[in-house]
């Protein structure tokens, strides 16, 4: 049984026009420059680059040097350009692909020369997407995301089955990765997708980071009807009411919304939608069960610190139970329990 | 002004309510066969056990100070069911205490829906079987001419059900084909074989229920059935003449699937169809009453959590081994 959740996928509307650019607030001092590297640099000087250009990797808004050299002691490593969205509503990365694969695949490069990786991939949203691939992508396979969010989450999960190593970077901080190479630039800039039914027009900005959410989001032409905004994701992106919050490198959208769907909560009626729907192997019905009692049993609040929040067991409930809360809920109670047992 | 918001922002079609509107209208089909032939009767019996539930939950949330809110239907599915499982001829008071029984006992004391270990509407069911057996196995001919006013006792000749013959251990006198068409003596939505069968493949196909526990419950009965076959005939007739009388049929479809009191992982419900299946069987074997499967499926009820206990300590509790 597939896990994860079939969403419907709405990037067309932001990838139908080029990415275009935000003009960056004159208060933002200048992006720093560095001077490129020669072609055979040594990892370690790679690594160093990826360091002093602030790169932040867009998947989980991890330092991206940090990443690559956790990935380093990792034997036959294979690492993969993540170039799609999980979001439903986001195309970022994707924009960032398609706009220029080749600047990915010398970012991927460089990093699997950093973190000595033997093999390399790129994870594209479908098959369409292999046509942005330019023809010489020596010894780089190309593999597709699944339909189901997570997407990430769940292409890593099944690497993990198959019991091999393999490193997952985003697409943009590759891109960055090149620039901060062969360029000497600093990351300075991020592609932020703007949608949302509260927008009226879609669209993949270019974004210098430090820039002011509201910025963005003008280039969206909000509907006056827009009451909450969430940054990151259409799906567990955070809310926030200060719109002079500003965008960071791991911001991948910003979303308009015009209202929510109505939750209406019921008692859980034991589908077991939430259990199939878990990447990561946790059983929420179960858990939600076990707080109701007085006394939880920690052990059966399994896997629960290995939630990754992504909502997918919220989504899928038909009883409307907000499971993430009781999962979290359950990691309190149990880390609680460790701390005291120890 | 912008409104702070708690994710997810996006929820799936597949709801409480869709669900439980699917098995609805599942069942509001069975009873398009009875009306055509004995006019508007069957809606009244229904109607009148779909009302006292739904008054017997809106009073429940009165005195328990909850919300009604229209779109929980549950309670119409449980009075309906229980409507389907009576005969037709039935005094109309008799369904409106089963559901009153379902809905005042079996449900709301547990906390409503979701909560309820015990299916409602077996558990109205076994209610009145056990108070008025005489009334609620008691059968018209369906072949013979019959009239039925919306109100009142109607005019009907009685005849022995073929679980009834079953039991008393004869052949019933009546071909399992013919059976198929739902023309013999039985619970008012129980007899329409072919329109509950259509029923259930789409009720599994559009994902509204799971088909395991359904077919290991018929699986079970009909073992059962091949086994130790009641009259004398070949097994498989036994089979055939078990699994089409009575109720059995309809509760597999209807009954069994329902998720609440079910257990929750794949190889519990597995068990517990076949445990009900063939409990339903002991019953109709040893028991005093023709039909078995609801008191089989309130015993299954009460197994449900414990086998869902067992499958987790063969699984081992701490789940799959974790990643990373
Ligand atoms: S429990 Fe956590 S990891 Fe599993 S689906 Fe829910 S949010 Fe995602
Ligand atoms: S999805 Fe919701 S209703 Fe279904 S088992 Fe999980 S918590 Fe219960």
């Amino acid at each position: 049984m597939p896990r994860g959740v079939k969403l419907d996928l709405e990037k067309e509307p932001s990838l139908k026009e080029q990415v275009i650019t935000i003009p960056a607030p004159k208060t933002l001092p200048a992006p720093k420059m560095f001077a490129s590297l020669r072609k055979k640099a040594a990892a370690a000087k790679v690594l160093e680059r990826a360091r002093i250009a602030e790169i932040v990797d867009e998947l989980d808004g991890e330092p991206l040097y940090k990443k690559l050299k956790r990935f380093v002691s990792a034997d036959a490593l294979t690492l993969v350009a993540v170039c799609f969205d999980e979001d439903p509503m986001t195309s970022a990365t994707q924009a960032v692909f398609r706009e220029n694969a080749a600047k990915v695949l010398a970012g991927l490069d460089a990093a699997a020369h950093a973190c000595r990786a033997v093999s390399k991939k790129i994870a594209a949203a479908s098959r369409e997407e292999f046509r942005y691939v330019p023809k010489n992508r020596a010894g780089v396979e190309l593999l597709t995301a699944g339909d189901r969010y997570p997407a990430a989450v769940l292409l890593r999960r099944k690497w993990m089955e198959k019991g091999k190593s393999a490193g997952f970077i985003g697409g943009q901080a590759c891109a960055a990765l090149a620039d901060a190479v062969t360029r000497g630039l600093a990351q300075n800039e991020t592609v932020v997708t703007v949608a949302g039914n509260g927008a009226s027009r879609w669209v993949n900005c270019r974004v210098r980071i430090g820039t002011p959410v509201r910025d963005v989001l003008a280039a969206g032409k909000l509907l006056p009807e827009t009451s909450v905004v969430a940054v990151g994701s259409s799906v567990n992106g955070r809310s926030i009411t200060n719109l002079s919050e500003p965008v960071t490198a791991a911001t991948r959208c910003i979303i308009a919304m015009k209202g929510l769907p109505r939750r209406k909560t019921l008692p859980c009626v034991g589908c077991g939608r939430c259990e199939r729907a878990c990447p990561r192997g946790i059983i929420p019905w179960m858990i939600l069960q076990q707080l109701e009692l007085e006394e939880p049993n920690p052990f059966r609040l399994f896997n629960v610190e290995h939630c990754i929040q992504c909502e997918s067991c919220s989504i899928v409930c038909p009883s409307g139970i907000h499971l993430v809360d009781a999962v979290r809920r359950a990691e309190k109670i149990k880390e609680g329990r460790e701390n005291k047992g120890c | 002004m912008l409104k702070n918001a708690v994710p997810p922002y996006l929820k799936s079609e597949f709801t409480v309510f869709s669900m439980t509107r699917s098995t609805l209208l599942a069942q509001l089909s069975l009873l398009v066969v009875p009306i055509l032939y004995y006019g508007f009767r069957p809606l009244v019996v229904a109607g009148a056990s779909m009302l006292t539930a739904v008054a017997c939950h809106v009073l429940f949330c009165l005195i328990r100070g909850k919300n009604i809110s229209i779109t929980e239907i549950s309670p119409l599915v449980t009075g309906l069911m229980i409507a389907l499982l009576l005969p037709m001829n039935v005094p109309l008071w008799l369904p409106c205490i089963a559901t009153a029984f379902a809905m005042l006992v079996a449900r709301e004391p547990f906390g409503g829906f979701g909560r309820n270990p015990f299916n409602p509407a077996a558990a109205g069911l076994v209610f009145v079987t056990l108070c008025w057996p005489r009334l609620v196995f008691s059968y018209f001919d369906p072949s013979r001419a019959s009239s039925f006013p919306l109100l009142g006792a109607g005019t009907y000749s009685m005849v022995s059900s073929p679980s009834q013959v079953l039991k008393q251990g004869f052949k019933p006198d009546i071909l399992p084909r013919e059976m198929l068409w739902g023309n013999f003596a039985g619970p008012l939505g129980t007899t329409g074989i072919l329109i509950i069968g259509a029923c259930g493949i789409l009720l599994f196909l559009t994902r509204a229920a799971k088909p395991e526990a359904t077919l290991c419950f018929l699986g079970a009965a009909a073992l059962a059935a091949a086994l130790f076959p009641r009259i004398l005939c070949s097994p498989l007739t036994s089979v055939k003449y078990e699994l089409l009388s009575g109720s059995l049929f309809f509760c597999s479809v209807f009954l069994v699937t329902d998720p609440v009191t079910s257990p929750r992982t794949l190889p519990a419900r597995c068990l517990y169809g076949a445990f009900a299946g063939a409990m339903t069987m002991v019953f109709r074997w040893l028991g005093t009453y023709e039909q078995g499967a609801c008191f089989a499926l309130l015993l299954a009820n009460a197994a449900a959590p414990l086998m869902d206990s067992a499958v987790f300590r063969l699984r081992g509790w701490e789940g799959k081994p974790n990643e990373e």
